[in-house]
């Protein structure tokens, strides 16, 4: 059996590293679509609860029920809003204490996707120089088999 | 890439498979836990959300998609005994990891050992 050269062992290794780098990747980016989507969500949020601020009891208001789709309805408790604490489990808070729980979780939300994202683009750019080493190395054994054929 | 497998000894396939298996179930235990420290986080943060609320604060439970008024002392010993049972889950999954750590630096260096190429011994 030919004997393996540094250069296709280190070849082996940038290929399984490449590819283990790929998974990594991959899971970092669904986790920033993720965190995307939630800050979506809680700007959506943030934008309502900024909206319903500025109005008075009994404003009449059009309720989305999906599907373009909306039903009348009045704004019984301008003050009064429901905020999700997580884990199933709602607590009325006023309109200012759910506004600065908002705020709160989209800046960490942020400050969240700011490091995923930072990860992310090092996993890539270990994944470039992974790949420009690989071409090198597979030009290299190219030009050494061609010269031993000649 | 099947190809050159083809071309390695019987037993470092199958060494290399065991590998690749291991980082599967490793994989899969990671996600596993990482979803019930999540969770487990999560019921941390209502607590301590509850904990701060007056005792007589308008509390909601989803069930479903509707939401219906619960008593906050209720809601809360709910919380703990899901906290417990997800430590619980997190305690069991670590060790499952620590194990699957242990065998594949095994695997890895026996791997390393096949492969590795052999020196003269003159």
């Amino acid at each position: 059996m030919a004997k393996i050269s540094a250069e296709e062992e280190e070849l082996r290794r940038l290929s399984l590293e490449m590819r283990l780098l790929e998974q990594t990747a991959e899971t970092l980016q669904q986790r920033i679509s993720m965190l995307t989507a939630a800050i979506t969500d809680l700007s959506y949020a943030q934008m309502t609860l900024e909206s319903v601020e500025k109005e008075k009891e009994n404003t009449e208001l059009l309720v989305p029920i999906g599907g373009s789709s909306y039903l009348k309805a009045k704004l019984a408790a301008p003050d009064k809003v429901v905020v999700g604490i997580g884990a199933g489990i709602s607590v009325e808070k006023t309109l200012q204490e759910a506004k600065a729980m908002v705020k709160e979780r989209l800046e960490e939300l942020e400050k969240t996707l700011n490091s995923v994202q930072q990860q992310f683009a090092q996993v890539a750019e270990r994944i470039n120089a992974d790949r420009n080493r690989a071409e090198g190395l597979v030009a290299k054994l190219r030009e050494g088999k061609a010269s031993s054929d000649v | 890439m099947s190809d050159e497998l083809s071309k390695l000894p019987p037993q470092v396939q199958e060494r290399l498979l065991r590998l690749q298996q291991l980082q599967q179930t490793l994989q899969s235990v990671l996600a596993q836990k990482q979803q019930v420290e999540m969770e487990k986080g999560e019921v941390e943060q209502a607590l301590a959300e509850l904990q701060k609320a007056a005792d007589d604060a308008v509390i909601y439970k989803a069930a479903g998609s509707l939401l219906i008024k619960a008593d906050k002392a209720k809601v809360t010993e709910e919380l703990i005994e899901k906290k417990e049972l997800l430590e619980t889950r997190s305690t069991v999954l670590a060790r499952q990891e620590e194990r699957l750590r242990g065998q594949l630096k095994e695997t890895q260096a026996k791997l390393q050992e096949d492969l590795s190429p052999v020196s003269p011994s003159a």
